[in-house]
């Protein structure tokens, strides 16, 4: 953390017997925590999951939970880290501890990001165990769009460059780098297609159908409902062959339209690089029984839920899933690194655009309160900005004001206190130690006996840890004494 | 039809579906009432348990927890002054100065029947409806999406406690902090100051979280007056417990019931009308039926509102609720999802081997499923009374803990909370500086809301701003379509009436009204 705020609780009345308390049930907890690790795993695994709850990449990471968990006999929880394009949960996947008990959720974001300047995060940083995915993108238009095929739409955006506009994703995210891509390869402009950015295909394919897009490039899974349902056509799908999916097989590839130009976005499992070998073998023997479909749950196989979800289940072993990374790694380089692009990351409307309106807005607020205050009488500004206290309030009676005050600061700083050590200690003392002595000094310094303290700290604690981690699935640290 | 019908009765009314549907709301309480975990995080949670069902068992689950999951966020919100999800930021200090007024059963009973009405209207637009309605969505291009997010905001700043100014600035806050980190649009990292982690942006839960119960633990820790309600009575034994409790959370609902029917039918509208938009639901819905319950109210009755009223709680609750089934709307007819939830039922319904979309509705295999949801959908929410009003009670023991014991466990939620969205300590540290947020704005009585839903729709707002100048360099395109016009010149008009109030307040040398 880079906050500094010292604030220390420990100076109020008898400083020593509470504190010292504490410490001495930090050392308990953590000790009562401690538990020899034999063989891996014996402790549960996190597999971080880059994009959001209910997206594609969640449901394919839930699913492979449930298989690892089955297969490895350890529970497996999946953590949403998301934001920042894909940034936060590569990170944190990729460079967590290379102890096996990490395992990062990949997707094709990871060769790109880094060509973007917006992480120096590669796919070299991690230790790939095996792909497990390849949806390809593909182009869409609305049924009643007089384009037939992809030479149409060609002819379309050459006559009319810088007319037609497409979505599907963020600017400069996959998809967009996918429509961008084949332009390059038709010697068109990338900017010759305005894409308007979106948080991704469902609300760019909603934008199709109200007729204000007039393309939309994502992936198939993520448009089969339109398609099913005829309100959509796929002119060309960005594969060297058609997908082998009874849903999906009726649509032409780019290439046998003669536009030799595939993307694909992929999915697959790595873990942090410096991963004992031995781990990462065992990882990979469970692996492969789940993508061959030899590992069942429930009588399905990972392969049928695949099927089912209408996601492709082409998977790659390590050694060529880290071969496949290095070439679309170098793709990706190839299309950002082109001159193009720079305009393209401007676009209509800068990104500065916005906050500055919400600031413009903040600044006319406050002049609006100010200029309100002043034409008051001149002890409204007292009370509006030196700091009145809220109605409601009085000072307490029994004490001297001073000294209330005193102990008010005080008090709240132990609050602000007691965060920063949960942030600076947690991962070190394991939540069950540190939530322990944060319950126990707070409380103690509120006033409460100290027998009653500490058995509030130990039941909540252990409570909460048990509740969240057990119940509820959502992995509390551990600390590092385990 | 009627085949179809009777075929699903036969399939939910099982002793398994019933049990599942128990089970799982008794879990969407108890998921709700925890700070930080949101109803979506249950619905994942749950995903994996899905897989081992029939999809109706599954799909019960769902519809079960996450109308149950809504309502239980009223219990935090209520007695921790900790919003459970964001669609009851809404009425967090109407809820919590109740709570101070030892009203807080009373309260949680007016959110709990009026959320099982919202849930109960909901659902019938949903059976009646959602064929016909569903393609309203497509009638929603990003020009729409503008002008519903700003109506919105306004809303919660037109409507919020203190003057508009003061609501305007709080937005603001709100604004600018959701501009942080890498846009949805952009690709450009703003305002980071250099931070990495603030690439991702600030996450509304942990601000949520700071801003409300962050800054209620540290205002209680230097001010230990005992203004909590304090413990009143011995703890009776159990049988007369529950008996007394129908009476202090019940009393009085039968009056309200009966003198609000129009304004029910109206929150009820909204919450389906925004519910079953993709990409705005409950947090949306609350804050409108808020704002138009306001201005609805007697000029007497308006005072209340922001200081503990009954009326705004109950129509801002009656939304959110309502907007849960329209949010099915879409996914089941169009397979595109309405919010986060039906984004997973979209998933749960693949993954059994049904694709959502018009054919679900003609498809006679697959018809009893549909009319299974509905069945869950009044079950559901019929058995949330009973469950809900459990909850109530057991929640309201937490009113009678001593507040040296309470305070630290109400910090020690906040930090989990914040702690459990994402696994980051980042959120830990962003969920402290809002609290400390929290606290400055308190003490200038700026209201922490607009902020809340500034940070939540920041984002949308921005994006469907830069859509609609990508799509078209006129700002006339923004009043095109019927529909855009319509939403704009209500938000116009929405914030025309009150400046034009407070100008003629400031002519004539009289102070802005509070």
């Amino acid at each position: 953390m880079n906050r500094s705020v010292q604030n220390p609780p420990l100076r109020i009345g008898k400083p020593r017997l509470p504190i010292l308390a504490g410490l001495l049930l930090t050392v308990i907890g953590t000790l009562a925590g401690c538990q020899k690790s034999t063989e891996y795993p014996s402790r549960p695994i996190t597999l971080v999951c880059p994009w959001a709850v209910g997206g594609g990449t969640d449901r394919v990471s839930r699913q492979m939970a449930v298989f690892l968990e089955s297969e490895l006999g350890t529970p497996v929880n999946v953590v949403n880290a998301i934001g920042g394009q894909g940034v936060t949960g590569h990170s944190r996947g990729i460079r967590s501890k290379p102890d096996g008990y990490t395992i990062s959720m990949m997707t094709l974001e990871l060769s790109m990001l880094h060509w973007r300047n917006l992480t120096d995060l590669t796919w070299e940083d991690s230790a790939p165990l095996m792909s497990l995915n390849e949806d390809p993108a593909a182009l869409f238009v609305r049924s009643d769009s007089p384009l037939q095929t992809i030479k149409e739409l060609e002819a379309e955006i050459k006559s009319r460059p810088g007319e037609l506009k497409a979505s599907g994703t963020a600017a400069l995210a996959a998809w967009h780098l996918a429509l961008a891509g084949w332009l390059i390869s038709l010697n068109q402009n990338p900017t010759d297609v305005i894409w308007m950015p979106s948080t991704g295909s469902a609300p760019s394919l909603q934008e199709l159908m109200t007729g204000d897009l007039d393309l939309v490039c994502c992936s198939l899974p993520e448009a089969k409902s339109l398609l099913v349902s005829g309100d959509i056509r796929c002119l060309g799908v960005m594969a060297d062959e058609r997908q082998a999916s009874v849903d999906f097989k009726d649509f032409p590839t780019l290439n046998e339209q003669g536009s030799a130009w595939t993307l694909t976005g992929w999915r697959g499992l790595g873990v942090a690089k410096d991963t004992p070998p031995e781990i990462q073998q065992r990882l990979v023997a469970v692996l492969r029984r789940i993508v061959s479909g030899e590992a069942r749950v429930n009588g399905e196989s990972f392969p049928e839920f695949m099927d089912h979800q209408g996601f492709d289940h082409t998977s790659r072993p390590t050694t060529e899933f880290a071969d496949f990374l290095k070439r679309n790694d170098e793709m990706f380089g190839t299309i950002l690194n082109r001159p193009e692009f720079q305009a393209v990351q401007s676009g209509p409307v800068g990104a500065i655009v916005f906050p500055n309106l919400a600031a413009g807005m903040l600044g006319l607020s406050l002049i609006t309160i100010l200029v309100g205050a002043r034409r008051r009488a001149g002890v409204a500004i007292l009370r509006d900005f030196s700091g009145a206290v809220p109605k409601g309030e009085s000072s307490p009676s029994g004490h001297s004001a001073s000294s209330t005050s005193r102990r008010a600061i005080l008090l709240s700083g132990s609050v602000v206190a007691a965060v920063v050590f949960y942030i600076l200690a947690c991962d070190m003392l394991g939540f069950v130690a540190t939530s322990v002595a944060i319950l126990f000094v707070t409380s103690k310094l509120l006033g409460a006996r100290v027998l009653t303290a500490a058995a509030v700290a130990i039941v909540a604690s252990t409570g909460i840890y048990e509740l969240f981690s057990s119940l509820l699935r959502v992995p509390l640290p551990l600390g590092l004494f385990w | 039809m009627s085949d179809a019908f009777s075929t699903a009765l036969e399939n939910t009314l099982t002793l398994k579906v019933l049990l599942v549907i128990l089970v799982s709301a008794s879990y969407g309480l108890f998921v709700g009432a925890i700070p930080g975990l949101t109803a979506t995080m249950a619905v994942a949670l749950m995903v994996p348990f899905t897989f081992f069902l029939d999809p109706i068992s599954g799909l019960a689950a769902i519809v079960t927890m996450e109308a149950c999951c809504i309502f239980a966020g009223d219990i935090p919100t209520t007695l921790m002054r900790i919003p459970g999800t964001p669609s009851s930021a809404a009425y967090v200090d109407d809820a919590y100065s109740l709570t101070r007024q030892n009203r807080h059963q009373e309260t949680l009973g007016v959110s709990l029947v009026f959320s099982v009405i919202g849930g109960l209207v909901g659902a019938l637009v949903l059976i009646c409806l959602a064929p016909q309605l569903a393609r309203v969505a497509f009638e929603f291009s990003s020009y729409e999406y503008f002008w519903l997010c700003v109506l919105g905001l306004s809303c919660a700043a037109v409507v919020s406690r203190g003057s508009l100014a003061k609501g305007l600035l709080a937005l603001s806050i709100g604004l600018l902090l959701s501009c942080v980190g890498l846009g949805s649009t952009h690709s450009v990292p703003r305002l980071t100051f250099g931070f990495d982690e603030l690439i991702t942006g600030i996450n509304f839960i942990p601000a949520m979280i700071g801003l409300f119960g962050l800054a209620e633990v540290l205002r209680n820790f230097s001010n230990l007056v005992p203004d909590a309600p304090s413990a009143t009575g011995t703890t009776p034994a159990i049988g007369n417990w529950l008996c007394r409790g129908i009476g202090e959370v019940f009393g009085g609902i039968g009056k309200r019931l009966s003198k609000s029917g129009s304004r029910i039918l109206t929150s009820s509208a909204i919450g389906s009308g925004i519910g079953m938009l993709p990409g705005a639901g409950a947090d949306i819905a609350a804050w409108v039926s808020y704002a138009v319950s306001k201005r609805r109210a007697a000029p007497e009755a308006k005072d209340d509102y922001g200081k503990g009223s009954l009326d705004g709680i109950a129509d801002a609750t009656t939304a959110n609720n309502a907007s849960l089934a329209g949010a099915w709307i879409p996914a089941l007819v169009l397979g595109i999802p309405g919010d986060s939830v039906t984004a997973i039922v979209i998933g749960v319904l693949l993954m059994k081997n049904i694709q959502p979309g018009p054919g679900i509705f003609l498809d006679p295999a697959q018809l009893p499923l549909v009319y299974g949801i509905y069945i869950t959908f009044i079950l559901a929410n019929l058995l949330l009374i009973p469950l809900g009003f459990l909850a109530i009670r057991a929640g309201s023991l937490i009113i009678r803990i001593p507040r040296q014991i309470i305070l630290p466990l109400i910090l020690m939620f906040c930090i989990v909370g914040a702690f459990a969205i994402n696994g980051s300590y980042f959120d830990v540290g962003v969920m402290l500086v809002m609290g400390l947020l929290g606290v400055v704005l308190e003490r200038f009585e700026v209201p922490a809301g607009p902020v809340v839903l500034g940070i939540i729709l920041g984002g949308r707002l921005e994006e469907s701003l830069v859509q609609s100048l990508t799509k078209s360099n006129s700002l006339l395109a923004f009043f095109e379509r019927p529909v855009a016009a319509g939403l704009g010149l209500l938000c116009i008009a929405l914030w025309l009436t009150p400046l034009i109030a407070w100008i003629k307040g400031q002519c004539s040398g009289i102070s802005e009204s509070e």
